[in-house]
């Protein structure tokens, strides 16, 4: 027991002997999690609360076009800017110039393309219903598009194509309308009733929102509860740079050697590392959590909210800190150098971290790659971590990952000892 | 004088080599002897040394500890073993009275029993002023009196030293050998390697000689030089392993 404390000991003063170092290892997760929540909070704001920038450039000889431009204004997810008669060139100046992103061009003919596809689809429908003769419609193919929409090239096309069904969503409404008066105008009406028209716009269906997790509170998922479980492991994982290399160097500068001569079992040497980088790996979350949960708010962040089962939240945090500590201590044994563990180490995280969901969801990957992605520890991580902060944390939700992180943990100790018998140090 | 180790017929050929390190190496060591294992560059010295001391395996032949003439394991030795290897095997982010305490504590030698004996380790050696300073912002002949205190902590009946005074100032080199003088006057059996022939020729009073992986010569250094007729290890050394380059 003397020896394991004395090693422990060895470890805490190797680990505090760089106090910057050790400082960057708490302060650099905590700005990763707080700059990426911010911009994910800032592009979902960007969305939902009226700040997109468009310039509307409408050439509209009707008045279907200022019908556009209301329902957008109304919608209150744009800030737009009216313009008119500008050419393609000036529009792409002004975007690659401006502070604009986005441009919709409304051409001259706009009002007149939707009420002739209106007038034809409206005519079709009389004439399936026997009111109007087949030979008295008229088809008319549409010649131009009604709408163009430019883009600065730096805008992303996930980002982009929101945008874009947003407008389609409002077209359609217009639309809707058209064909709506164009039935009451053929079927002999004079006009669609005041009511029915203000309902076009006004009164549309709201589509409730249901998060499928099971926490009592009904808490909706937001950037705080996506981003901070998710970039905390990322940063855990990261310690594979400290403790890879500090391995490394253990094992260049003959310390490791040094141990063989000693009536010391190896394995404190390496328990006494597991248990000193563990403490670290679960401060760093403690500490984001802690600050997810009562400085976010003060920044305009969600707040974080902590899951109702804590063992689970703990049992979780556990095996991805072995899991990040045994990969980080395979690596620093394989490795030939500080610059190998380094480089490898940092590489095969950021890997781990695209492949297992943590940039982007796995499920919008490819079939081979989200199969690929299941030997990511991190994407088991991560998975124990979104069913404890976003699906209520059931045991039968934790256990897929609690298996894998054992699994993952057991092969890298496995490997660790091959190694080190091969090198005669066990 | 009582053997303490008995190597017998040690060689050793590494992965990914054909050449044999060793060949059919075999001599004795007793108490209380001051044996130097000399030999040029890739002769197989820190090899040896390696073997002997578990480091690493040999290929063919063993090594027979002797505790009061009983047969013990390397493990049964290992407390009664000091070494202190060619590199600095520390930690230079630690002070050398970190370092100290905790190989020494690896020997579980009771912590205030460790204290008095750390400080006074690194007082003979000349480092009480810096005995809380990080070893990085060592000089080389420092780290060197590093390295000696932590392979003698447990203060071994058997001490290994590979080159100890390789790269320091006289000053450094002179505190070296008179601790290890003073080690083998109190009955420690002290085994070295180094290139200073009469660094050598004064500390000890067996050489074993090593070139090309072979046992040329094992037997008391007047012994030597009285059958080659030479007057110095150096001479000695160059007549019987010759001037060529052995890079």
């Amino acid at each position: 027991m003397g020896k394991l404390i004395a090693s422990i000991k060895k470890e805490f003063l190797l680990l505090t002997s760089d106090k910057i170092g050790l400082l960057l290892m708490y302060l650099m997760p905590v700005f990763l999690v707080f700059v990426i929540t911010i911009v994910q909070d800032s592009t979902f704001k960007l969305v939902n609360e009226n700040s997109i920038e468009i310039l509307v450039v409408n050439n509209d000889q009707g008045t279907l076009g200022n019908d556009l431009v209301e329902i957008l204004q109304r919608s209150g997810s744009f800030k737009i800017t009216k313009s008119k008669n500008l050419s393609e060139e000036k529009i792409k100046h002004i975007l690659l110039s401006d502070d604009q992103i986005l441009a919709i061009e409304i051409s001259k003919n706009f009002t007149y393309e939707l009420t002739t596809k209106a007038k034809s689809i409206s005519r079709e429908i009389l004439e399936e219903f026997g009111v109007l003769d087949s030979d008295t419609i008229v088809q008319e193919n549409q010649k131009n598009s009604p709408l163009n929409i430019y883009y600065d090239p730096i805008l992303q096309e996930n980002f982009r194509l929101s945008i874009v069904n947003s407008v389609y969503s409002f077209l359609g409404a217009i639309e809707n309308k058209l064909m709506i008066e164009k039935l009451y105008t053929e079927m002999g009406f004079d006009n669609i009733p005041k009511s029915l028209e203000a309902n076009f716009t006004a009164n549309r269906i709201q589509i409730n929102q249901i998060s499928a997790s099971k926490f009592s509170n009904k808490a909706m998922p937001n950037s705080t509860q996506h981003n901070v479980p998710a970039w905390s492991i990322f940063a855990m994982f990261f310690m594979i740079i400290s403790l890879g290399g500090n391995i490394v160097k253990e094992r260049l500068n003959g310390s490791f050697v040094r141990l063989q001569t000693i009536p010391s079992s190896f394995l404190i040497a390496l328990i006494s590392k597991v248990f000193i980088y563990l403490i670290v790996a679960l401060t760093q979350l403690t500490v984001i959590f802690l600050l997810g949960m009562y400085f976010f708010p003060n920044i305009g962040l969600p707040s974080l909210s902590l899951p109702s089962n804590l063992v689970g939240l703990v049992v979780i945090s556990i095996l991805s800190g072995l899991a990040a500590i045994s990969f980080a201590m395979l690596v620093g044994t394989y490795a030939k150098t500080v610059e190998q563990a380094s480089g490898f180490g940092a590489i095969t995280i950021i890997i781990f971290a695209a492949i297992g969901g943590v940039w982007v969801p796995s499920f919008v990957m490819p079939e081979y790659l989200q199969n690929i992605g299941e030997i990511s520890p991190l994407h088991w991580s991560l998975e124990g971590f979104y069913a404890l902060f976003l699906r209520g944390g059931e045991w039968n939700l934790l256990l897929p990952s609690i298996l894998f992180l054992i699994f993952f943990i057991f092969v890298c100790q496995i490997l660790i000892y091959l190694k080190l018998k091969i090198q005669n140090y066990i | 004088m009582k053997e303490v180790i008995e190597i017998n017929s040690i060689s050793k050929i590494y992965k990914r080599s054909t050449e044999k390190s060793l060949s059919n190496i075999s001599f004795s060591i007793e108490k209380g002897d001051k044996i130097a294992i000399l030999g040029p560059n890739g002769a197989g010295k820190t090899t040896l040394i390696s073997i002997i001391c578990g480091i690493i395996d040999s290929s063919e032949g063993e090594i027979n500890f002797k505790i009061d003439d009983k047969e013990v394991n390397l493990k049964s030795m290992l407390f009664k073993i000091g070494y202190v290897p060619q590199d600095f095997s520390f930690y230079e982010e630690l002070s050398p009275f970190q370092n100290l305490m905790y190989f020494g504590s690896l020997y579980s030698i009771p912590k205030n029993k460790l204290k008095s004996k750390a400080k006074n380790l690194l007082t003979v050696l000349g480092l009480s002023h810096v005995i809380n300073k990080k070893i990085k912002k060592f000089s080389g002949g420092m780290k060197r009196r590093v390295n000696l205190a932590i392979g003698i902590i447990n203060d071994p009946e058997l001490l290994f030293l590979d080159e100890p005074t390789v790269g320091v100032d006289v000053q450094s080199k002179n505190a070296i050998i008179s601790y290890l003088e003073e080690l083998n006057a109190n009955g420690t059996t002290i085994i070295y390697t180094s290139h200073h022939l009469n660094e050598a020729q004064e500390f000890c009073n067996r050489v074993v000689l090593l070139d090309q992986g072979e046992l040329i010569e094992n037997n008391s250094l007047s012994t030597l030089l009285s059958e080659h007729n030479e007057l110095s290890l150096e001479s000695l050394f160059l007549k019987l392993t010759g001037k060529a380059y052995r890079d």
